[in-house]
């Protein structure tokens, strides 16, 4: 039997046509109170009072709860311990008060009547201002503490104006407090192979903030319990996250907060404690349970977004071996808060699934008065995509060749030095490229008519490597129970489920994906990196093959045959080649459960630690139109070309690389995140930020290969991230083929298109 | 996001409805998808809603004159046959264009031009078919010409004790087709800039035109130098600039006023390409 | 406003079939009516200005985004949810095409998606590409990327939906 690797339903499809999935939303526990915030209308300002009265006065509001309110123990530099501004607001939209009330309706009455007086300052924004010397400050009371927030709490005030001394560095480029960096990776002397290279090329691209857009909004709801401990209920991907972050931020015991995980609403790296801190400081705070879930407005403004970035980038090639050696500055917009920010890890990124033989690649985190930086799939990659991938087509231009021809030559392979100074991974970048060479779209670039251009771009996602653990428990009926702490992310107990039931012999039907709460269930990552699957489905593997060794121990005591000769086929246990003389899993598994049992029942454990990562390899390939009149882009066709390892399922594999393909289409062409010129959100409702809809994307062909990873289950690698490594490059080169000129800056909005068609 | 708390009574006639618009805090509802929105996001709190929606004045008669009922939906319209028969296919296509299938099954023509949004469909193909608003006041019905009716960002001709209870729609000559152009933001699907061109084609040449646009600016507008360069048969999106010119364009930092005068012309020019093509027997 | 005309107002609606009233504040929007009087919570909110589309509902046999409507509004129709679209545990044939051809993932969408594909198919029982990807673009989905629900509307239009 193999279940592994056919194409089935998720498991969780019944419930969720039916509507009957319990979200978070749909919890009401008795005595709940409804939450709204007030959001506030300054990108920079100190807070002077929060006038609460009338508010008090609506019928029905309970309590307006500022930062002084919640018993919070301590302080750091992260969104996660500032749950409520601590009388400064850094950005518009944070949260400066909660309204508790009896109904929903009675909170944003509420909202509505809370007046917060503010002294305002000046608005950091712009990225380049922001990090020179004289540059006024995003926070004028500076916060100490590890940004993991595991140092004691430490503060420090820097007085407005003040810049923090210039971190020490090769770069030597004196920078305001605003800066965090330079991060800096060198190898070799990039100066010198530049200028020995047979073409350079090099660019400024911009990049907007695009938020995640997971179609439930953030939310959470916190119960306090008799004994004084708290159960919260989240839409969250990492319930041990959780727990552990906000035992921190009120100085509990992690033992006395026990989350529980809800059925996500779509997260890709958006949900993480955002929402916690405040329902559980509330909730401590009144003593009655409280739910906050964000209206799309709220998620909008106060949301946790991916940064904008602004990077300059040079890189040099030969035609004979391809890339040679690349100079980069990137500047990474953080925001107010750099909880999720990869300002350390984009000048590694930046050198993409190549192999190069100098670099001197460095950026800073600025921190601006725009939101927070979440974690948003593949972080960092789409931006890093857009410069990296443009040049490489212009590069290949310049060099007379082939651009998926450069690609190949210069495509990373196991044990090259990697930007980040560690030898590469194993990693399928040649075969990728290869594959993607054969396909008929990529093919199709030559013959086009006017408008029309065919794009493609490479990208590659190094993989988490989280530590897990899980159980494994043979029911009375046969069946087998898996306990994960895992979030279903994407369908991952649908893997889960094939990967037991390959691995005990059972059918599918008989396998239970049990997820468990914080109380209970076996240590789990957040579901988030592609490292789910991963890491999650290989103590799934342990701990099955655990149960299945125990079972077949006992069998072999009961049937007399040795343990090594049997195996389990269809749920039979059963001598290797005498199937009649099986018995099924149910007959072994009631003897270990009933009353009178003579043998302990059969609970398999796995835990695992990966290790290294499996890096997956992805290219893209966009075929638009564009109207050069009105500079209108329409992506008529989209295919992805990306290994996978293995593909537990294909179904949810493809939906996986489809979903990153249209995501990538959106922050190519329509997604951006607005502020004015004082910090006002200007793009806050799906009125003005703008998600590909189904008539605005093509069909997205999928086209994986599988080479198998040596860490991973069953070979398979982590792949929703690498999903969205090539997107807004290959969307880029295919609009440059149409336009005639380069495009580079994200959104590549029909104005921006308009303008490049008529000067070229 | 729920609205702000307002008193509600659901009319029980055309007189009931316009007796209780006496309430100078009262506002009429039909769909509602021009108003709640604004309401839940608390940008409109009227004291009183009067809802409308259950008085008969749904439905498109098509006689010597088009009359459409102020509560037919957007999606009803956009099915009308009667519109493509005389010639006034951009009315139809205006209807297709509103929103979504949801939007359009609940939003309607009557709703959408008495609540005046700047950005919506409608009013291009009213403007081209040279239609009339007909009201209901305390006086009685009155009908206003679609020149004189839209007057400014939310602003109409409409009088505070008025709703309205139809749109009447002339029948064009023979040989007249329309058409409807737009281009749509692609976030909420509003036109940036939408234009609508009524046709009368007689022996090969142009003999009558009405262009309206949309869109573009606070106020929906006829491009009368569009007009005039279509029937000397002269470049209409050249001509459409100066219409254009004279206009307060709405421009923000997405869609820039360069761009959308711009494109204003451009898809000016492409209506009336499209309604002669079709007056001309196309089959476009 | 007067006080009597701000008091409960009782609206009764036949929900998935069933005659159901409820006393209501006027400003009730339809969803929160479903969701939290009568605990349809199938019908899911995912935006605040009519865009998303995941509130989808059919009133009198047409779809509507039931955020954008006041429960008032809708006394003496009848209402059909996610909730009425199969029978018990039962799926029916279009959320079964959902279910074999990946239209879902983390469902959040799923509930509006699957009703605007009725209406969908009532209106044009045999679509093709175009006219899906035009008659499902007041439902945003963000994970599958359309390509999983174009292939599952399809399937239901091939099984018989809507005719």
């Amino acid at each position: 039997m193999s279940i592994v690797g056919t194409d089935r339903p998720r498991i969780d499809a019944d419930d969720k046509l039916r509507g009957a999935t319990r979200y978070l939303g749909d919890l009401k526990p008795h005595g709940l109170l409804h939450g709204r915030l007030v959001l506030a209308m300054d990108a920079h300002a100190t807070i002077n009072r929060v006038i609460k009265d009338a508010a008090l006065a609506i019928p029905g509001v309970v309590a307006v709860l500022t930062a002084e309110d919640l018993p919070t123990a301590m302080e750091g530099p992260m969104r996660q311990f500032e749950p409520l501004a601590r009388g400064e607001i850094v950005f518009q939209g944070q949260p400066v008060a909660l309204v508790l009330a009896e109904t929903e309706a009675a909170a944003e009455d509420g909202v509505e009547a809370v007046i917060v007086e503010t002294t305002s300052h000046a608005a950091v924004l712009d990225l380049e201002a922001a990090i020179k010397p004289d540059s006024p400050l995003a926070r004028i009371r500076q916060i100490g503490g590890e940004m993991e927030g595991s140092a004691a709490m430490h503060v420090e005030a820097a007085g407005e104006g003040e810049g923090a001394p210039a971190p020490a560095a090769a770069a030597a480029e004196p920078v305001s407090a605003n800066a965090k960096g330079p991060h800096r990776q060198q190898h070799g002397d990039a100066t010198a192979a530049l200028a020995g290279s047979e073409a350079v090329v090099k660019g400024t691209f911009r990049t907007s903030w695009v938020h995640q857009t997971y179609m439930e909004p953030q939310g959470a709801l916190a119960i306090p319990e008799v004994d004084g401990s708290v159960t919260i209920h989240s839409s969250t991907q990492g319930a041990f996250y959780v727990r552990g972050m906000v035992a921190k931020l009120y100085g509990v015991d992690v033992s006395t907060v026990r989350v529980v995980g809800a059925p996500l609403g779509g997260a890709f790296g958006g949900k993480f404690n955002l929402i916690d801190p405040l329902v559980m400081g509330a909730a401590l705070a009144v003593g009655r349970p409280v739910k906050l879930q964000l209206t799309r407005s709220e998620d909008f403004a106060s949301g946790m977004p991916a940064s904008a970035c602004i990077l300059e980038l040079e890189l040099g090639g030969t035609k004979a071996t391809g890339l040679t050696a690349f100079r980069s500055r990137i500047l990474l917009d953080q925001g107010a808060y750099g909880d999720w920010a990869m300002d350390g890890a984009v000048p590694v990124m930046i050198g993409g699934p190549y192999r190069w033989s100098a670099w001197d690649s460095l950026s800073y985190g600025v921190t601006t008065n725009r939101f927070g930086t979440g974690a948003y799939r593949g972080p960092g990659g789409p931006q890093v995509v857009f410069a990296l991938e443009q040049l490489v087509d212009e590069l290949a231009n310049k060099l007379g060749v082939d651009p998926l021809e450069l690609r190949l030559k210069s495509a990373a392979v196991e044990g090259d030095t990697g930007v980040d100074g560690d030898p590469w991974a194993p990693v399928a970048g040649r075969e990728v490229i290869e594959r993607t060479m054969q396909h008929p779209l990529y093919k199709k670039r030559g013959s086009l008519p006017a408008n029309e251009g065919i794009g493609v771009a490479a990208g590659v996602w190094m993989g988490a490597r989280f530590p897990s653990a899980a159980t494994c428990r043979v029911d009375q009926d046969g069946g087998i129970t898996v306990v994960t702490g895992a979030v279903d992310m994407s369908g991952t107990n649908t893997s889960f489920a094939a990967i037991a039931a390959d691995t005990f012999g059972v059918p599918i039907e008989s396998v239970r994906i049990s997820y468990a709460d914080t109380a209970t269930a076996p240590h789990a990552p957040p579901s988030g990196g592609s490292g789910v699957t991963y890491s999650v489905g290989q103590s799934i593997r342990l701990a099955v093959e655990d149960a299945k060794e125990q079972l077949l121990d006992f069998a072999s005591d009961q049937m007399d045959v040795a343990a090594s000769d049997l195996e389990v086929v269809d749920g039979m246990v059963r001598p290797v080649g005498s199937p009649d003389r099986g018995k099924s899993v149910a007959h072994f598994a009631e003897q270990v459960t009933g009353f009178v049992a003579t043998a302990p029942p059969i609970e398999g454990r796995g835990r695992f630690a990966p290790g290294n990562p499996s890096p997956s390899v992805a290219c893209h390939v966009a075929h638009v139109r564009i109207d050069p009149a009105t500079g209108e882009v329409e992506t008529l066709d989209y295919a992805v070309i990306q290994d996978v390892g293995k593909a537990l399922n294909p179904g949810l594999v493809r939906g996986q690389l489809q979903g990153g393909a249209v995501q990538s289409i959106g922050w190519a062409l329509y997604e951006e995140l607005q502020h004015d010129e004082y910090g006002q959100l200007l793009t806050g409702s799906f009125m003005q930020y703008a998600v590909p809809r189904a008539d605005r994307v093509p069909n997205v062909d999928v086209d994986y290969i599988e080479v198998p990873s040596a860490i991973g289950p069953f070979g398979a690698k982590g792949i929703a991230e690498a999903a969205v490594m090539a997107g807004t490059g290959a969307m880029a080169n295919a609009v440059a083929a149409a336009v005639g000129s380069r495009i580079r800056e994200l959104p590549m909005t029909s104005p921006r298109v308009w303008r490049a068609a008529n000067s070229r | 996001m729920i609205p702000a708390q307002f008193a509600y009574r659901r009319a029980t006639s055309v007189a009931d409805a316009v007796a209780a618009l006496a309430d100078p805090d009262a506002k009429v509802i039909a769909g509602g998808h021009s108003l709640v929105p604004m309401m839940k996001l608390r940008l409109a709190r009227p004291g009183t809603l009067i809802d409308i929606g259950g008085l008969p004045l749904r439905g498109i008669a098509d006689g010597a004159e088009i009359v459409v009922g102020s509560l037919t939906s957007h999606a009803d319209l956009a099915q009308a046959a009667a519109f493509a028969a005389a010639g006034l296919q951009a009315v139809a296509e205006c209807a297709a264009a509103v929103g979504d299938v949801q939007v359009r099954n609940a939003g309607t023509i009557g709703g959408s031009v008495a609540h005046g949004d700047p950005a919506s469909d409608a009013p291009a193909g009213l403007i081209a078919a040279d239609a009339r608003i007909r009201v209901a006041g305390a006086a009685g019905e009155r009908e206003i010409a679609v020149d004189a009716f839209f007057q400014g960002p939310f602003w109409t001709a409409l009088g505070e004790q008025e709703l309205v209870s139809a749109i009447v729609f002339p029948k064009p000559a023979a040989g007249s087709a329309s058409a409807y152009e737009s281009i749509e933001d692609p976030a909420s699907g509003y036109p940036l800039v939408g234009a609508a061109a009524l046709v009368t084609v007689a022996g090969g040449r142009v003999t009558a035109v009405r262009i309206g646009v949309t869109g573009v600016s606070g106020t929906p507008f006829r491009a009368t130098n569009a007009e005039a360069a279509t029937l000397a048969g002269a470049p209409v999106a050249d001509a459409a600039r100066l219409d254009i010119t004279g206009q307060d364009v709405f421009g923000d930092t997405r869609f820039d006023e360069e761009y959308r005068r711009h494109i204003a012309a451009v898809v000016i020019g492409r209506a009336v390409e499209r309604a002669i093509a079709r007056a001309q027997g196309g089959s476009q | 406003m007067s006080d009597q005309d701000t008091a409960l107002h009782r609206v009764t609606l036949t929900v998935n079939g069933t005659s159901r009233t409820l006393d209501i504040e006027p400003r009730t929007l339809l969803v929160h009516a479903l969701r939290n009087e009568l605990s349809l919570t199938g019908t899911k909110i995912g935006c605040d200005t009519s865009q998303c589309g995941a509130c989808t509902v059919l009133i009198d046999g047409r779809s509507f985004k039931s955020c954008t409507v006041l429960a008032v509004q809708a006394d003496g129709t009848s209402v059909t949810t996610i909730e009425g679209v199969g029978s018990g545990r039962e799926l029916a044939a279009v959320q079964e095409a959902f279910k074999q051809h990946h239209g879902l993932q983390c469902g959040y969408c799923t509930p509006g998606m699957v009703l605007a594909t009725v209406e969908l198919l009532n209106q044009n029982a045999n679509p093709d590409e175009a006219a899906i990807r035009h008659g499902l673009a007041g439902n945003v989905c963000r994970c599958t990327g359309y390509s999983g629900i174009v292939d599952s509307v399809k399937a239901a239009a091939a099984a018989g939906v809507g005719k």
